[in-house]
Protein backbone atom coordinates (compact mmCIF):
# COMPACT_ATOMS: atom_id res chain seq x y z
CA UNK A 1 0.00 0.00 0.00
CA UNK A 2 2.46 2.52 0.53
CA UNK A 3 5.09 1.22 -1.94
CA UNK A 4 2.00 2.27 -4.08
CA UNK A 5 1.39 5.73 -2.61
CA UNK A 6 4.98 6.20 -3.40
CA UNK A 7 4.65 4.99 -6.86
CA UNK A 8 2.05 7.50 -7.54
CA UNK A 9 3.75 10.58 -5.85
CA UNK A 10 6.73 9.99 -8.04
CA UNK A 11 4.63 9.42 -11.23
CA UNK A 12 3.19 12.77 -10.46
CA UNK A 13 6.11 14.60 -9.93
CA UNK A 14 7.38 13.14 -13.13
CA UNK A 15 4.65 14.88 -14.86
CA UNK A 16 1.83 12.44 -14.86
CA UNK A 17 -1.60 14.33 -15.48
CA UNK A 18 -3.09 14.67 -11.71
CA UNK A 19 -6.70 12.69 -12.87
CA UNK A 20 -4.97 9.54 -13.46
CA UNK A 21 -3.01 9.74 -10.56
CA UNK A 22 -5.85 10.15 -7.97
CA UNK A 23 -7.74 7.71 -10.54
CA UNK A 24 -4.90 5.17 -9.94
CA UNK A 25 -5.56 5.81 -6.37
CA UNK A 26 -8.65 4.98 -6.25
CA UNK A 27 -8.54 1.57 -8.54
CA UNK A 28 -5.68 0.43 -6.20
CA UNK A 29 -7.43 1.12 -2.56
CA UNK A 30 -10.70 -0.54 -4.31
CA UNK A 31 -8.87 -3.42 -5.73
CA UNK A 32 -7.09 -3.99 -2.18
CA UNK A 33 -10.81 -3.50 -0.28
CA UNK A 34 -11.89 -6.71 -2.66
CA UNK A 35 -14.40 -4.22 -4.44
CA UNK A 36 -15.41 -4.63 -8.07
CA UNK A 37 -13.50 -2.34 -10.23
CA UNK A 38 -16.85 -0.82 -11.88
CA UNK A 39 -17.54 1.02 -8.94
CA UNK A 40 -15.14 3.63 -10.10
CA UNK A 41 -16.96 4.11 -13.12
CA UNK A 42 -20.08 4.76 -11.30
CA UNK A 43 -18.43 7.06 -8.73
CA UNK A 44 -17.31 9.32 -12.39
CA UNK A 45 -20.65 9.02 -13.27
CA UNK A 46 -21.88 11.32 -10.31
CA UNK A 47 -20.90 14.44 -12.29
CA UNK A 48 -24.32 14.10 -13.94
CA UNK A 49 -25.87 14.14 -10.43
CA UNK A 50 -24.47 16.90 -9.12
CA UNK A 51 -26.85 19.84 -10.98
CA UNK A 52 -24.38 22.89 -8.88
CA UNK A 53 -21.59 21.78 -11.73
CA UNK A 54 -23.77 23.06 -14.37
CA UNK A 55 -22.46 26.41 -13.45
CA UNK A 56 -18.89 25.74 -13.73
CA UNK A 57 -19.05 25.25 -17.93
CA UNK A 58 -21.25 28.40 -18.25
CA UNK A 59 -19.35 30.55 -16.04
CA UNK A 60 -15.83 29.24 -17.47
CA UNK A 61 -17.45 29.92 -21.35
CA UNK A 62 -18.70 33.81 -19.92
CA UNK A 63 -15.38 34.44 -18.75
CA UNK A 64 -13.57 33.08 -22.00
CA UNK A 65 -16.02 34.90 -24.17
CA UNK A 66 -15.46 38.61 -22.10
CA UNK A 67 -11.81 38.13 -22.14
CA UNK A 68 -11.69 37.69 -26.03
CA UNK A 69 -13.65 40.72 -26.80
CA UNK A 70 -13.15 44.38 -25.52
CA UNK A 71 -14.64 44.11 -21.82
CA UNK A 72 -11.33 44.28 -20.55
CA UNK A 73 -10.34 47.57 -22.29
CA UNK A 74 -13.41 49.01 -21.01
CA UNK A 75 -13.02 48.00 -17.77
CA UNK A 76 -9.62 49.37 -17.00
CA UNK A 77 -11.03 52.32 -18.28
CA UNK A 78 -13.87 52.58 -16.34
CA UNK A 79 -12.05 52.41 -13.16
CA UNK A 80 -9.71 54.24 -14.67
CA UNK A 81 -11.87 57.14 -14.72
CA UNK A 82 -13.54 56.80 -11.67
CA UNK A 83 -11.22 55.91 -9.47
CA UNK A 84 -7.75 57.36 -11.40
CA UNK A 85 -7.69 60.42 -9.91
CA UNK A 86 -6.68 58.95 -6.03
CA UNK A 87 -2.93 59.22 -5.32
CA UNK A 88 -1.69 55.42 -6.57
CA UNK A 89 -5.22 55.73 -8.47
CA UNK A 90 -4.50 53.44 -11.74
CA UNK A 91 -2.76 50.73 -9.38
CA UNK A 92 -5.44 50.26 -7.20
CA UNK A 93 -7.14 50.18 -10.39
CA UNK A 94 -5.58 47.45 -11.55
CA UNK A 95 -6.11 45.22 -8.25
CA UNK A 96 -9.72 45.83 -8.17
CA UNK A 97 -10.24 45.18 -12.40
CA UNK A 98 -8.29 42.15 -11.85
CA UNK A 99 -9.87 41.22 -8.79
CA UNK A 100 -13.34 41.98 -10.52
CA UNK A 101 -11.70 39.79 -13.50
CA UNK A 102 -10.41 36.88 -11.79
CA UNK A 103 -13.48 35.71 -9.77
CA UNK A 104 -15.46 36.08 -13.24
CA UNK A 105 -12.59 33.42 -15.14
CA UNK A 106 -11.33 31.43 -12.22
CA UNK A 107 -7.60 32.05 -11.33
CA UNK A 108 -6.10 30.16 -14.25
CA UNK A 109 -3.22 32.79 -15.85
CA UNK A 110 -6.05 34.30 -17.81
CA UNK A 111 -6.07 37.65 -15.73
CA UNK A 112 -2.24 37.99 -15.94
CA UNK A 113 -2.14 37.29 -20.32
CA UNK A 114 -5.83 39.01 -20.42
CA UNK A 115 -5.81 42.09 -18.48
CA UNK A 116 -1.89 42.32 -17.29
CA UNK A 117 -1.01 43.48 -21.21
CA UNK A 118 -3.40 45.88 -20.73
CA UNK A 119 -2.25 47.34 -17.36
CA UNK A 120 1.59 46.77 -17.50
CA UNK A 121 2.06 49.59 -19.87
CA UNK A 122 -0.36 52.03 -18.37
CA UNK A 123 1.64 51.52 -14.94
CA UNK A 124 4.94 51.82 -17.00
CA UNK A 125 3.73 54.93 -19.03
CA UNK A 126 2.05 57.02 -15.67
CA UNK A 127 5.85 56.39 -14.06
CA UNK A 128 5.04 53.71 -11.61
CA UNK A 129 8.24 51.65 -10.97
CA UNK A 130 8.87 48.69 -13.31
CA UNK A 131 9.59 46.25 -10.04
CA UNK A 132 5.90 47.92 -8.65
CA UNK A 133 4.07 46.71 -11.28
CA UNK A 134 5.60 43.81 -12.16
CA UNK A 135 4.77 42.50 -8.57
CA UNK A 136 1.64 44.07 -8.47
CA UNK A 137 0.47 42.32 -11.79
CA UNK A 138 1.69 38.88 -10.94
CA UNK A 139 -0.53 39.25 -7.25
CA UNK A 140 -3.43 40.46 -9.17
CA UNK A 141 -2.98 37.24 -10.93
CA UNK A 142 -5.13 35.33 -8.35
CA UNK A 143 -6.72 38.33 -6.53
CA UNK A 144 -10.08 37.61 -6.40
CA UNK A 145 -10.40 33.78 -5.71
CA UNK A 146 -12.41 34.80 -2.93
CA UNK A 147 -15.68 36.73 -4.41
CA UNK A 148 -18.15 35.30 -6.08
CA UNK A 149 -18.60 33.32 -8.59
CA UNK A 150 -15.05 31.88 -8.50
CA UNK A 151 -14.96 28.34 -9.42
CA UNK A 152 -12.71 27.25 -6.62
CA UNK A 153 -15.31 28.60 -4.03
CA UNK A 154 -18.07 26.52 -5.82
CA UNK A 155 -16.14 23.56 -6.35
CA UNK A 156 -14.83 23.49 -1.82
CA UNK A 157 -18.42 23.14 -1.65
CA UNK A 158 -19.18 20.91 -3.77
CA UNK A 159 -16.08 18.83 -1.96
CA UNK A 160 -17.59 19.44 0.97
CA UNK A 161 -21.27 18.16 0.43
CA UNK A 162 -19.78 14.94 -1.08
CA UNK A 163 -17.34 14.25 2.66
CA UNK A 164 -20.56 15.32 4.82
CA UNK A 165 -19.13 15.87 7.73
CA UNK A 166 -19.91 18.60 9.88
CA UNK A 167 -22.38 21.62 9.42
CA UNK A 168 -22.98 21.50 5.81
CA UNK A 169 -21.64 23.66 3.41
CA UNK A 170 -23.86 25.42 0.52
CA UNK A 171 -22.22 27.13 -2.40
CA UNK A 172 -23.70 30.14 -1.30
CA UNK A 173 -22.27 30.04 2.36
CA UNK A 174 -19.23 30.15 0.43
CA UNK A 175 -19.81 33.36 -1.62
CA UNK A 176 -20.68 34.99 1.53
CA UNK A 177 -17.74 34.07 3.28
CA UNK A 178 -14.86 34.96 1.24
CA UNK A 179 -16.48 38.57 0.76
CA UNK A 180 -15.10 40.14 3.56
CA UNK A 181 -11.34 38.09 3.32
CA UNK A 182 -11.76 39.24 -0.45
CA UNK A 183 -12.09 43.02 0.82
CA UNK A 184 -9.28 42.27 3.48
CA UNK A 185 -6.54 41.74 1.08
CA UNK A 186 -7.63 44.30 -1.43
CA UNK A 187 -7.72 47.29 1.25
CA UNK A 188 -3.95 46.12 2.55
CA UNK A 189 -2.63 45.88 -1.07
CA UNK A 190 -3.96 49.59 -1.74
CA UNK A 191 -3.10 50.71 1.38
CA UNK A 192 0.26 49.66 0.34
CA UNK A 193 0.11 51.21 -2.90
CA UNK A 194 -0.65 54.29 -1.86
CA UNK A 195 2.09 54.33 0.63
CA UNK A 196 4.61 53.41 -2.06
CA UNK A 197 3.25 56.13 -4.64
CA UNK A 198 2.02 58.77 -1.67
CA UNK A 199 4.60 60.85 -3.85
CA UNK A 200 3.38 60.21 -7.30
CA UNK A 201 1.64 62.94 -9.54
CA UNK A 202 -2.48 62.83 -9.76
CA UNK A 203 -4.54 63.67 -12.87
CA UNK A 204 -7.86 65.33 -12.15
CA UNK A 205 -10.61 63.63 -11.91
CA UNK A 206 -13.10 63.96 -15.27
CA UNK A 207 -16.57 63.86 -15.11
CA UNK A 208 -17.06 63.41 -18.54
CA UNK A 209 -14.48 60.95 -18.87
CA UNK A 210 -16.18 58.83 -16.84
CA UNK A 211 -19.28 59.38 -18.10
CA UNK A 212 -18.00 58.02 -21.35
CA UNK A 213 -16.48 54.90 -19.70
CA UNK A 214 -19.74 54.52 -17.84
CA UNK A 215 -21.60 54.92 -21.56
CA UNK A 216 -18.92 52.31 -23.15
CA UNK A 217 -19.50 50.22 -20.53
CA UNK A 218 -23.04 50.24 -20.41
CA UNK A 219 -24.14 46.85 -21.41
CA UNK A 220 -21.57 44.97 -19.00
CA UNK A 221 -22.01 47.28 -15.92
CA UNK A 222 -25.20 45.24 -15.29
CA UNK A 223 -23.61 41.84 -15.63
CA UNK A 224 -22.46 41.87 -11.80
CA UNK A 225 -25.71 42.90 -10.35
CA UNK A 226 -27.09 40.24 -12.55
CA UNK A 227 -25.41 37.42 -10.76
CA UNK A 228 -23.83 38.80 -7.95
CA UNK A 229 -27.52 40.31 -7.20
CA UNK A 230 -29.42 37.13 -8.50
CA UNK A 231 -27.29 34.46 -6.52
CA UNK A 232 -27.48 36.71 -2.97
CA UNK A 233 -30.99 37.71 -3.14
CA UNK A 234 -31.65 33.75 -3.63
CA UNK A 235 -33.49 34.77 -6.75
CA UNK A 236 -31.34 32.33 -8.86
CA UNK A 237 -29.44 29.04 -7.73
CA UNK A 238 -25.74 29.14 -8.33
CA UNK A 239 -26.20 27.27 -11.88
CA UNK A 240 -29.21 29.90 -13.00
CA UNK A 241 -26.87 32.40 -12.63
CA UNK A 242 -24.02 31.29 -14.73
CA UNK A 243 -26.82 30.45 -17.61
CA UNK A 244 -27.81 33.95 -17.06
CA UNK A 245 -24.15 34.96 -17.64
CA UNK A 246 -23.12 32.85 -20.49
CA UNK A 247 -26.41 33.19 -22.28
CA UNK A 248 -26.03 37.41 -21.65
CA UNK A 249 -22.48 37.72 -22.50
CA UNK A 250 -23.50 36.47 -26.01
CA UNK A 251 -26.01 39.01 -26.54
CA UNK A 252 -23.95 41.41 -25.38
CA UNK A 253 -20.62 40.85 -26.70
CA UNK A 254 -21.60 39.17 -30.40
CA UNK A 255 -24.94 41.36 -30.99
CA UNK A 256 -24.65 44.63 -28.75
CA UNK A 257 -21.23 45.58 -29.16
CA UNK A 258 -20.77 43.32 -31.90
CA UNK A 259 -16.95 42.52 -31.23
CA UNK A 260 -17.37 38.53 -31.09
CA UNK A 261 -18.14 37.18 -34.45
CA UNK A 262 -20.60 34.42 -34.55
CA UNK A 263 -18.32 32.23 -36.32
CA UNK A 264 -15.93 32.84 -33.40
CA UNK A 265 -18.46 30.89 -31.41
CA UNK A 266 -17.36 27.60 -31.61
CA UNK A 267 -13.69 28.58 -31.29
CA UNK A 268 -14.73 30.37 -27.75
CA UNK A 269 -16.93 26.97 -26.38
CA UNK A 270 -14.42 24.99 -27.41
CA UNK A 271 -11.50 26.53 -26.09
CA UNK A 272 -13.18 27.22 -22.47
CA UNK A 273 -14.15 23.62 -22.29
CA UNK A 274 -10.26 22.31 -22.31
CA UNK A 275 -10.21 23.75 -18.90
CA UNK A 276 -13.68 22.48 -18.03
CA UNK A 277 -12.63 18.84 -19.16
CA UNK A 278 -9.47 18.92 -17.21
CA UNK A 279 -10.94 19.64 -14.06
CA UNK A 280 -14.26 17.76 -14.48
CA UNK A 281 -11.65 14.64 -15.16
CA UNK A 282 -9.69 15.41 -11.91
CA UNK A 283 -13.37 16.33 -9.86
CA UNK A 284 -14.84 12.89 -11.37
CA UNK A 285 -12.31 10.90 -9.88
CA UNK A 286 -11.69 12.39 -7.32
CA UNK A 287 -15.43 11.00 -6.34
CA UNK A 288 -13.64 7.79 -6.68
CA UNK A 289 -10.69 7.82 -4.61
CA UNK A 290 -12.44 10.61 -1.84
CA UNK A 291 -15.68 7.40 -1.42
CA UNK A 292 -12.28 4.67 -0.96
CA UNK A 293 -10.23 6.95 1.65
CA UNK A 294 -13.60 7.72 3.48
CA UNK A 295 -14.64 3.77 3.32
CA UNK A 296 -11.28 3.01 4.93
CA UNK A 297 -11.73 5.79 7.78
CA UNK A 298 -8.06 7.07 6.25
CA UNK A 299 -8.85 10.85 7.54
CA UNK A 300 -9.91 9.63 11.06
CA UNK A 301 -6.89 7.82 11.32
CA UNK A 302 -5.15 10.50 10.06
CA UNK A 303 -6.56 12.70 12.14
CA UNK A 304 -5.96 10.30 15.07
CA UNK A 305 -2.67 10.78 14.12
CA UNK A 306 -2.05 13.98 13.97
CA UNK A 307 -3.87 14.41 17.17
CA UNK A 308 -1.01 12.47 18.96
CA UNK A 309 1.47 15.71 17.24
CA UNK A 310 -0.73 18.37 17.50
CA UNK A 311 -2.92 19.34 20.98
CA UNK A 312 -4.25 22.13 20.00
CA UNK A 313 -6.36 24.00 17.37
CA UNK A 314 -4.11 26.96 16.84
CA UNK A 315 -1.09 24.92 16.39
CA UNK A 316 -3.25 22.65 13.88
CA UNK A 317 -3.55 26.28 12.34
CA UNK A 318 -0.23 27.56 11.87
CA UNK A 319 0.93 23.90 10.84
CA UNK A 320 -2.22 24.23 8.04
CA UNK A 321 -0.46 27.03 6.98
CA UNK A 322 2.84 26.02 6.37
CA UNK A 323 1.24 22.82 4.24
CA UNK A 324 -1.12 25.12 1.96
CA UNK A 325 1.17 27.16 1.20
CA UNK A 326 3.90 24.62 0.01
CA UNK A 327 0.85 22.70 -1.42
CA UNK A 328 -0.40 25.73 -3.30
CA UNK A 329 2.99 26.35 -4.72
CA UNK A 330 3.49 22.88 -6.80
CA UNK A 331 -0.71 21.87 -7.46
CA UNK A 332 -2.94 24.06 -9.14
CA UNK A 333 -6.00 24.75 -7.10
CA UNK A 334 -8.65 22.62 -8.56
CA UNK A 335 -5.93 19.61 -7.86
CA UNK A 336 -5.26 20.58 -4.86
CA UNK A 337 -9.49 21.34 -3.74
CA UNK A 338 -10.13 17.83 -4.63
CA UNK A 339 -7.13 16.27 -2.99
CA UNK A 340 -6.52 17.54 -0.04
CA UNK A 341 -9.90 18.78 1.31
CA UNK A 342 -11.02 15.61 1.52
CA UNK A 343 -8.54 14.70 3.80
CA UNK A 344 -8.08 18.29 5.64
CA UNK A 345 -12.00 18.55 6.51
CA UNK A 346 -12.53 16.10 9.18
CA UNK A 347 -9.08 17.24 10.30
CA UNK A 348 -9.98 20.43 11.51
CA UNK A 349 -13.73 19.67 12.20
CA UNK A 350 -11.60 17.01 14.60
CA UNK A 351 -9.83 20.92 15.79
CA UNK A 352 -13.06 22.67 16.22
CA UNK A 353 -12.76 24.59 12.80
CA UNK A 354 -16.01 26.03 10.88
CA UNK A 355 -15.61 23.63 7.53
CA UNK A 356 -16.57 27.38 5.98
CA UNK A 357 -13.91 29.17 7.79
CA UNK A 358 -11.64 26.05 6.66
CA UNK A 359 -12.61 26.87 3.23
CA UNK A 360 -11.41 30.66 2.93
CA UNK A 361 -7.78 29.16 4.59
CA UNK A 362 -7.40 27.25 1.90
CA UNK A 363 -8.17 29.40 -1.11
CA UNK A 364 -6.52 32.16 0.67
CA UNK A 365 -3.47 29.90 0.99
CA UNK A 366 -4.11 28.69 -2.62
CA UNK A 367 -3.94 32.35 -3.36
CA UNK A 368 -0.62 33.45 -2.38
CA UNK A 369 1.18 30.13 -3.45
CA UNK A 370 0.17 31.57 -6.96
CA UNK A 371 3.34 33.64 -6.87
CA UNK A 372 5.14 31.85 -4.04
CA UNK A 373 8.85 31.97 -4.97
CA UNK A 374 10.41 29.50 -6.28
CA UNK A 375 8.07 27.60 -8.71
CA UNK A 376 4.72 29.65 -8.20
CA UNK A 377 3.08 29.30 -11.52
CA UNK A 378 1.94 32.90 -11.91
CA UNK A 379 5.69 33.75 -11.63
CA UNK A 380 6.54 31.77 -14.77
CA UNK A 381 3.20 33.11 -16.54
CA UNK A 382 4.49 36.74 -15.82
CA UNK A 383 7.98 36.01 -16.58
CA UNK A 384 6.67 34.71 -20.19
CA UNK A 385 4.00 37.20 -20.96
CA UNK A 386 6.27 40.11 -19.86
CA UNK A 387 9.64 39.22 -21.06
CA UNK A 388 11.61 39.75 -17.22
CA UNK A 389 13.50 36.64 -15.65
CA UNK A 390 11.97 34.99 -12.93
CA UNK A 391 14.97 35.75 -10.17
CA UNK A 392 13.24 40.29 -11.30
CA UNK A 393 9.73 38.23 -10.25
CA UNK A 394 10.94 36.78 -6.83
CA UNK A 395 12.20 40.08 -5.80
CA UNK A 396 9.09 42.02 -7.33
CA UNK A 397 6.42 40.17 -5.81
CA UNK A 398 7.72 40.13 -2.47
CA UNK A 399 6.39 43.06 -0.57
CA UNK A 400 2.89 42.22 -2.08
CA UNK A 401 4.11 38.81 -0.56
CA UNK A 402 4.79 39.99 2.72
CA UNK A 403 1.30 41.84 2.52
CA UNK A 404 -1.22 38.94 1.92
CA UNK A 405 0.73 36.30 3.83
CA UNK A 406 0.27 38.59 7.21
CA UNK A 407 -3.95 38.92 5.55
CA UNK A 408 -3.37 34.90 5.48
CA UNK A 409 -2.85 35.06 9.00
CA UNK A 410 -5.52 37.34 9.92
CA UNK A 411 -7.97 35.50 8.20
CA UNK A 412 -6.67 32.24 9.60
CA UNK A 413 -7.18 33.15 13.00
CA UNK A 414 -9.98 35.64 12.36
CA UNK A 415 -12.86 33.05 12.03
CA UNK A 416 -15.61 35.57 12.39
CA UNK A 417 -14.28 37.92 9.57
CA UNK A 418 -15.05 34.47 7.41
CA UNK A 419 -18.30 33.88 9.18
CA UNK A 420 -19.99 36.75 10.24
CA UNK A 421 -22.18 36.92 6.98
CA UNK A 422 -23.00 33.54 7.96
CA UNK A 423 -24.36 34.33 11.38
CA UNK A 424 -22.60 31.24 12.95
CA UNK B 1 2.64 22.12 -26.63
CA UNK B 2 1.98 19.96 -29.60
CA UNK B 3 3.70 16.04 -29.02
CA UNK B 4 2.89 14.49 -32.38
CA UNK B 5 6.48 14.51 -34.62
CA UNK B 6 6.40 14.91 -38.15
CA UNK B 7 6.07 11.79 -39.98
CA UNK B 8 7.80 12.27 -43.58
CA UNK B 9 6.94 8.51 -45.16
CA UNK B 10 3.89 8.39 -47.23
CA UNK B 11 1.15 6.76 -45.69
CA UNK B 12 1.63 9.33 -43.09
CA UNK B 13 -0.31 11.71 -44.63
CA UNK B 14 -3.38 9.22 -44.92
CA UNK B 15 -2.67 9.45 -41.07
CA UNK B 16 -2.02 12.98 -40.39
CA UNK B 17 -5.86 13.38 -42.36
CA UNK B 18 -7.02 11.05 -40.44
CA UNK B 19 -6.60 12.55 -37.41
CA UNK B 20 -7.36 15.95 -38.94
CA UNK B 21 -11.23 14.68 -39.15
CA UNK B 22 -10.90 12.74 -35.95
CA UNK B 23 -10.00 15.92 -34.47
CA UNK B 24 -12.69 17.88 -36.13
CA UNK B 25 -15.33 15.77 -35.24
CA UNK B 26 -14.17 15.75 -31.68
CA UNK B 27 -14.32 19.75 -31.74
CA UNK B 28 -17.62 19.44 -33.53
CA UNK B 29 -19.05 17.21 -31.11
CA UNK B 30 -17.72 19.61 -28.20
CA UNK B 31 -19.02 22.80 -29.67
CA UNK B 32 -22.91 21.21 -30.20
CA UNK B 33 -23.18 19.73 -26.62
CA UNK B 34 -21.77 23.21 -25.20
CA UNK B 35 -24.63 25.25 -27.55
CA UNK B 36 -26.95 22.93 -26.54
CA UNK B 37 -25.95 23.49 -23.08
CA UNK B 38 -26.19 27.17 -23.00
CA UNK B 39 -29.32 27.05 -25.12
CA UNK B 40 -31.04 24.80 -22.77
CA UNK B 41 -30.18 26.26 -19.71
CA UNK B 42 -31.79 29.86 -20.88
CA UNK B 43 -34.73 28.78 -22.31
CA UNK B 44 -35.06 26.46 -18.97
CA UNK B 45 -34.57 29.98 -16.91
CA UNK B 46 -37.01 32.00 -18.94
CA UNK B 47 -39.90 29.75 -19.25
CA UNK B 48 -39.91 29.05 -15.08
CA UNK B 49 -39.93 33.08 -15.31
CA UNK B 50 -41.95 34.11 -17.44
CA UNK B 51 -44.27 31.26 -18.34
CA UNK B 52 -44.23 30.06 -14.88
CA UNK B 53 -43.44 26.29 -16.61
CA UNK B 54 -40.56 24.18 -17.46
CA UNK B 55 -39.19 20.98 -19.70
CA UNK B 56 -39.62 17.77 -17.29
CA UNK B 57 -36.55 16.40 -18.92
CA UNK B 58 -34.24 19.81 -19.09
CA UNK B 59 -33.18 19.57 -15.84
CA UNK B 60 -31.85 15.85 -16.02
CA UNK B 61 -29.95 16.24 -19.01
CA UNK B 62 -28.60 19.55 -18.61
CA UNK B 63 -26.46 17.41 -15.69
CA UNK B 64 -25.86 14.69 -18.48
CA UNK B 65 -24.44 17.11 -20.12
CA UNK B 66 -22.14 18.85 -17.87
CA UNK B 67 -20.86 14.46 -17.76
CA UNK B 68 -20.75 14.75 -21.97
CA UNK B 69 -18.85 18.33 -22.28
CA UNK B 70 -16.34 17.40 -18.89
CA UNK B 71 -15.12 13.78 -21.22
CA UNK B 72 -15.32 15.33 -24.37
CA UNK B 73 -13.53 18.40 -23.09
CA UNK B 74 -10.92 16.28 -21.52
CA UNK B 75 -10.36 14.31 -24.79
CA UNK B 76 -9.65 17.20 -26.62
CA UNK B 77 -7.52 18.59 -23.50
CA UNK B 78 -5.55 15.67 -24.10
CA UNK B 79 -5.32 15.85 -27.66
CA UNK B 80 -3.93 19.42 -26.85
CA UNK B 81 -1.46 17.48 -24.05
CA UNK B 82 -3.25 20.42 -22.03
CA UNK B 83 -4.25 17.85 -18.93
CA UNK B 84 -3.31 19.39 -15.55
CA UNK B 85 0.05 17.80 -13.79
CA UNK B 86 2.58 19.11 -11.52
CA UNK B 87 5.39 20.89 -13.84
CA UNK B 88 7.86 21.66 -11.17
CA UNK B 89 10.65 18.97 -12.03
CA UNK B 90 10.44 18.28 -15.10
CA UNK B 91 10.64 22.05 -16.33
CA UNK B 92 14.38 21.64 -15.06
CA UNK B 93 15.15 18.18 -16.93
CA UNK B 94 16.98 17.41 -19.88
CA UNK B 95 15.65 17.23 -23.24
CA UNK B 96 16.37 13.33 -23.30
CA UNK B 97 15.60 12.70 -19.83
CA UNK B 98 11.78 14.50 -20.07
CA UNK B 99 11.54 12.40 -23.15
CA UNK B 100 12.11 8.95 -21.07
CA UNK B 101 9.72 10.26 -17.81
CA UNK B 102 7.14 11.27 -21.06
CA UNK B 103 7.24 8.05 -21.75
CA UNK B 104 7.16 6.36 -18.14
CA UNK B 105 3.90 8.73 -17.53
CA UNK B 106 2.25 8.31 -21.20
CA UNK B 107 2.39 4.37 -20.42
CA UNK B 108 0.82 4.72 -16.56
CA UNK B 109 -1.88 7.09 -18.09
CA UNK B 110 -2.72 5.23 -20.95
CA UNK B 111 -3.43 2.21 -18.37
CA UNK B 112 -5.24 4.07 -16.04
CA UNK B 113 -7.42 5.23 -18.67
CA UNK B 114 -7.99 1.96 -20.35
CA UNK B 115 -9.05 0.42 -17.39
CA UNK B 116 -11.40 2.77 -16.55
CA UNK B 117 -12.63 2.17 -19.98
CA UNK B 118 -12.94 -1.30 -19.50
CA UNK B 119 -14.80 -0.91 -16.12
CA UNK B 120 -16.72 1.65 -17.36
CA UNK B 121 -17.93 -0.61 -20.20
CA UNK B 122 -18.69 -3.34 -17.84
CA UNK B 123 -20.77 -0.65 -15.90
CA UNK B 124 -22.74 0.45 -19.14
CA UNK B 125 -23.31 -3.16 -19.62
CA UNK B 126 -24.79 -3.78 -16.58
CA UNK B 127 -27.61 -1.36 -17.36
CA UNK B 128 -28.04 -2.74 -20.47
CA UNK B 129 -28.72 -5.52 -19.31
CA UNK B 130 -31.04 -4.74 -16.42
CA UNK B 131 -32.96 -2.00 -19.17
CA UNK B 132 -32.49 0.52 -16.62
CA UNK B 133 -34.44 4.16 -18.10
CA UNK B 134 -33.59 7.35 -16.99
CA UNK B 135 -35.49 10.76 -17.74
CA UNK B 136 -37.95 10.49 -20.43
CA UNK B 137 -37.40 6.92 -20.73
CA UNK B 138 -33.90 7.15 -21.91
CA UNK B 139 -31.83 4.31 -21.30
CA UNK B 140 -29.23 4.42 -18.57
CA UNK B 141 -26.68 2.80 -20.69
CA UNK B 142 -26.58 5.78 -23.72
CA UNK B 143 -26.18 8.27 -21.29
CA UNK B 144 -22.93 6.60 -19.32
CA UNK B 145 -21.67 5.14 -22.90
CA UNK B 146 -19.97 8.37 -22.60
CA UNK B 147 -17.80 7.15 -19.69
CA UNK B 148 -15.78 4.01 -22.02
CA UNK B 149 -16.15 5.90 -25.17
CA UNK B 150 -14.10 9.49 -23.36
CA UNK B 151 -11.54 7.05 -21.44
CA UNK B 152 -11.31 4.90 -24.65
CA UNK B 153 -10.11 7.82 -26.67
CA UNK B 154 -8.14 9.37 -24.14
CA UNK B 155 -6.29 6.11 -23.02
CA UNK B 156 -5.58 5.87 -27.12
CA UNK B 157 -4.40 9.41 -27.21
CA UNK B 158 -1.58 8.16 -24.73
CA UNK B 159 -0.73 5.16 -26.39
CA UNK B 160 -0.35 7.26 -29.62
CA UNK B 161 1.79 9.74 -27.56
CA UNK B 162 3.80 7.00 -25.89
CA UNK B 163 4.68 5.40 -29.36
CA UNK B 164 5.61 9.17 -30.57
CA UNK B 165 8.06 9.73 -28.03
CA UNK B 166 9.31 6.47 -28.01
CA UNK B 167 10.54 7.15 -31.93
CA UNK B 168 11.80 10.26 -30.70
CA UNK B 169 13.66 8.89 -28.64
CA UNK B 170 15.12 6.39 -31.06
CA UNK B 171 15.73 8.80 -33.60
CA UNK B 172 17.90 11.13 -31.55
CA UNK B 173 20.00 7.71 -30.42
CA UNK B 174 20.73 6.99 -34.25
Amino acid sequence: MIAAALTLVVLALLGAPLFAIIAASALVGFYQSDVDLSVVAIEFYRLAEMPVLLAIPLFTFAGYLLSESHAPMRLVKLTRALLGWMPAGLAIVSLLACAFFTAFTGASGVTIVALGALLFPALMQAGYRENFNLGLITTSGSLGLLFAPSLPLILYAVIAQQINVGEPVSVDDMFLAGLFPGLLMLVMLSIYAFWINRNHSITAFSARRAWNAVVEARWEIPMPFIVLGGIYSGYFAVSEAAAVTAFYAIIVEVLLYREIKVRQLPGIMRNSMVLVGAILLILGAALASTNYMIDAGVPARLFATIQELVDNKYAFLILLNIFLLILGMMLDIFSALVIMVPLLLPIAIGYGVDPVHLGIIFLANMQIGYFTPPVGMNLFIASYRFSKPVMQLYRATLPFFTILLVTVLIITYWPSLSLTLLER
Amino acid sequence: MTSEPEQPTNNSSVLHRASRWIAAIEDSVLVVLVAVMIGLASTQIFMRNVLDSGIAWGEPLLRLLVLWVGLVGAIVATREDNQITIDVLSRYLPTRAKTVTRLITDLFTGAVCAILAWHGGRFVMMDWQDATETFASVPAWLCEAIIPIGFGAIALRYALSFLSHLKMLMINRS
